[in-house]
């Protein structure tokens, strides 16, 4: 179908879009035939890339439950994505009700998405911005309204930090999220790495990235242990992310297999 | 719910529970996420685990348990294929055994318990999907729209941005010019008239010049609101700088437009507080006011800039209404100036020679050299057509060389036996002004093989002011060559007595005001002044040419004063030389 000429470009729906693809990965059914066969294309590369997706999901989910056990009451959710099953705000709200969320993300889909599932919720809210512009996350409104940023806040970005390439300067970006926090305040990061990965793998893979928009750009343990920098990181350290505090022995085995490293940090006091 | 008396369920099913639900947990890893600790997915199945196993015993036999099974699974994001898959395998596989079901029709009821299971799944599924199909498609959209609407938005600003100025937020030149463009398309009736008034603030360059960019920003600022309260209902727009206009749309007549103008004018002329200190601000109007019929946007707006001008040149804080006559005139002058370069390059200019007589004998001195311009379609005009525009615009340069240059090459071809007479040309201002102008002289004599000595030039008194000035200096090295330097005009101007006695001068010309007045039999105040100023010239060693003699008794009063000779009508007008030489010879 032809798209009448006054349809503004940036809704671009026949592109990939990175959110999609993951909530696909995930088993989820908010993705488009275009988001479907970019994902596909990835599996094609990559099989075992929805488990990847879901190892990265349950790392998200464990970090944020050790969050809410240590008390943390304020989260921002950086590259949030499509936020379908177990999203920040359910697990966070059913240890603390009182517990506030702000995602961010820069797709608009995903985020008109999060403003009806989260049009009932008033302690949970989301903004449109790219995680390469903290200034402006910092003063937004929504984050203002919602985030006392002078008592401890857990910043998430998970399975996000691998499409910003180091000509961003993600240490730099890191750094102004770090200057806005009070100490007791908590990153968790995560991302694709390909150590360890065959080369045709790893080209493939960015191959089908490219496409979307968001090219990958992957980083190993000691780049993104690197960028927890004034952080103090909690036990184990950056490990493939089932290693992570995991809830059964076996469910950590074959971890490298999951292509995402993760840890996360803290503010001491 | 009973136990049927043909199943029974025994003891040590309880660890055979646990069995199936580990392997049950186990199977549905990987399948899809599972948001949920191990802990909470193996409680889950463990109920799930229950309720199929009392279903299979359950008398009678409800398919819907296993229906629900199935829903529950997937509300609970158990929700793939492969989820449905391992389940129905696990089940088949483990679920009878694990247990220790004994039931004579269990094998069958498994299967139906089953399909019930796969049935309410798959249902559970499909709806799943259509809601989260519909819900992204929701996003998609809502994010369509909101797009839009910025885009709308945007194209707003855009529009308005385009269309006012970004300092005073008036309507700026675009804006009006559609506005103006249409008021002239579409008048309602024939008769409906317009207006214009162009604003232009009085040397607001001081503003900005004294008090700074932000301060005149300020002015300007200050000027647009206070039109834009006094004016409602009038379009006002700013054009660029400090000009602004003001568009009166079917006015009543030149009186409509002129209260307009004087309204902005009071309005514009209350004093203003700029950093700290009051600065009163001015302003001139130019206003043009007629019919729409038969008039253009163009037409009316150089009419009101030009007006503008007008009050502006009269003085300005005053408003000024367009003159028709006064635009042709100047019109014509402006054309005229236009036209003198290429009129130099198509030869239209030339030269006719007027007499210089000897008053003690009549014998011909030598002439003035006056320029002439048979102008294409003018016919010839007389220098007093062009001269000043020429000396306002810097033409008189180029034009006066050629006089120059002509004047000597004429008279370097002259021959009289008795004393060929020189030839006088004038030299305006900014000719003496030019650096070059001595080398300039000496390279035409050179030329023309002209002696230097029969050249005149003629300078006014304004041109030599200061006797330690350049102009003064190169007029002396001319004198040195032997040039002859004449003041045109004496009396008329400064008359500075004292720069004669230290001024290369050799002549003076007196003007022909005072010659006009010796008609009278008895001798009047003119005579005196001339007779005055002869004694003066010879007392400095000069000599006296007088303008405009026009009859035999001004000659004879002048002769008898001691004036040496004399110009005009009385002793022949311009004509071309070889005219006046033929008659020499």
């Amino acid at each position: 179908m032809r798209r009448p000429d006054w349809a503004p470009d940036e809704i671009d729906i026949e592109r990939p879009s990175v959110a999609r693809m993951y909530d696909y990965y995930l088993g989820g059914s908010h993705n488009f035939a275009v988001d479907r066969a970019a994902a596909q294309a990835m599996v094609a590369a990559v099989p075992e890339a929805p488990l990847m997706a879901q190892a990265n999901r349950a790392f998200l989910r464990r970090a944020v439950h050790f969050l809410a056990d240590a008390g943390v009451r304020q989260f921002l959710d950086i590259g949030s994505g499509i936020p379908t099953v177990g999203n920040v705000h359910e697990i966070v709200q059913q240890v603390a009700p009182d517990s506030r969320v702000v995602y961010v993300d820069t797709d608009p889909v995903a985020v008109a998405h999060s403003q009806e599932i989260l049009a009932d919720n008033d302690q949970a809210t989301v903004i449109q911005e790219d995680l390469r512009h903290p200034d402006r996350i910092l003063r937004h409104p929504e984050l203002r309204r919602l985030l006392n940023l002078n008592e401890p806040t857990a910043v998430l970005i998970v399975a996000v930090l691998h499409f910003v390439p180091d000509d961003d300067r993600p240490a730099e970006l890191l750094r102004t999220l770090y200057d806005a926090l009070t100490p007791g305040s908590w990153l968790v990061l995560s991302q694709a790495s390909d150590e360890g990965r065959a080369e045709t793998e790893r080209s493939d893979a960015e191959m089908v990235y490219q496409r979307t928009g968001s090219p990958l750009w992957f980083r190993n343990r000691s780049e993104l242990t690197t960028l927890f920098d004034g952080f103090e990181l909690v036990e184990p350290g950056v490990v493939w992310v089932p290693q992570w505090r995991p809830e059964t022995p076996e469910s950590s085995v074959n971890a490298e297999t999951s292509g995402f490293l993760g840890g996360v940090g803290r503010i001491g006091d | 719910m009973t136990s049927p008396a043909t199943a029974t369920q025994p003891s040590g099913a309880n660890s055979g529970i646990a069995a199936f639900t580990q392997e049950w947990a186990n199977a549905l890893t990987g399948t899809s996420y599972l948001p949920m600790t191990q802990a909470q997915l193996k409680q889950l199945l463990n109920r799930l685990a229950r309720q199929l196993a009392g279903a299979l015993l359950a008398e009678p036999f409800d398919l819907r348990a296993g229906q629900r099974v199935g829903t529950e699974l997937v509300a609970a994001h158990i929700a793939s294929a492969e989820a449905l898959g391992r389940t129905v395998e696990v089940v088949q596989l483990r679920l009878v055994r694990d247990l220790g079901l004994v039931a004579e029709d269990v094998a069958d009821r498994l299967a139906r318990l089953l399909a019930a299971v796969t049935t309410g799944y798959t249902r559970a599924l499909r709806d799943r999907t259509l809601d989260e199909q519909e819900s992204i498609r929701r996003a998609a959209m809502a994010q369509r729209s909101k797009a839009e609407e910025a885009l709308r938005a945007s194209e707003a600003r855009f529009r308005h941005q385009a269309t006012h100025d970004a300092l005073t937020d008036l309507p700026n030149r675009n804006l009006f010019t559609e506005r103006l463009t249409t008021a002239l398309a579409a008048p309602r009736r024939d008769t409906d008239r317009v207006g214009l008034c162009f604003l232009d603030l009085d040397q607001f360059k001081r503003v900005n010049d004294q008090h700074g960019h932000q301060a005149g920003d300020r002015v300007l600022t200050e000027v647009a609101n206070r039109l834009r309260q006094a004016l409602t209902g009038h379009l006002v727009a700013r054009l660029g700088g400090d000009a602004f206009v003001i568009l009166i749309e079917r006015t009543g007549g030149t009186r409509d437009v002129i209260a307009v103008a004087e309204a902005a004018l009071a309005a514009v002329h209350e004093p203003a507080a700029v950093a700290g200190h009051e600065v009163t601000v001015r302003t001139s109007i130019g206003i043009v006011e007629r019919q729409v019929a038969g008039t253009s946007a163009n037409e009316l707006m150089r009419a009101a800039d030009c007006t503008l001008h007008w009050a502006k040149a009269a003085g300005g804080g005053r408003w000024m209404l367009y003159d028709a006559e006064r635009d042709r005139r100047e019109l014509t002058r402006q054309a005229l100036t236009a036209a003198i370069p290429a009129g130099l390059d198509r030869g239209e200019f030339y030269l006719d020679y007027q007499p210089l007589a000897s008053l003690s004998d009549g014998r011909l001195l030598g002439v003035e050299a006056l320029v002439r311009w048979r102008h294409p379609e003018l016919g010839v005009l007389r220098p007093d057509r062009f001269i000043g525009l020429a000396e306002e615009t810097g033409l008189i340069v180029p034009l006066g060389g050629w006089v120059l240059a002509e004047a000597c090459r004429a008279a370097g071809s002259w021959s009289v036996t008795g004393g060929t007479p020189f030839v006088s040309v004038n030299l305006a201002v900014r000719q003496v002004h030019r650096p070059d102008l001595v080398q300039d002289v000496r390279n035409i004599l050179e030329r023309t093989g002209l002696p230097p000595e029969r050249l005149q030039l003629e300078i006014t008194e304004s041109a030599m002011m200061n006797p330690a000035d350049e102009p003064v200096r190169a007029l002396r090295r001319l004198a040195d060559l032997g040039v002859r330097i004449a003041i045109d005009d004496f009396g008329t101007g400064y008359s500075n007595l004292a720069y004669l006695r230290d001024l290369p001068v050799t002549e003076l010309k007196v003007a022909g005001e005072f010659v006009a007045g010796l008609r009278a039999q008895e001798p009047q105040a003119d005579e005196r002044i001339v007779a005055s100023l002869v004694s003066l010239a010879h007392a400095l060693d000069l000599t006296v040419t007088a303008e405009g003699v026009e009859t035999a008794g001004q000659a004879e009063r002048l002769r008898a004063i001691g004036c040496d000779a004399g110009q005009g009508w009385h002793f022949g007008r311009p004509e071309p030389a070889d005219r006046i030489l033929a008659r020499l010879s």
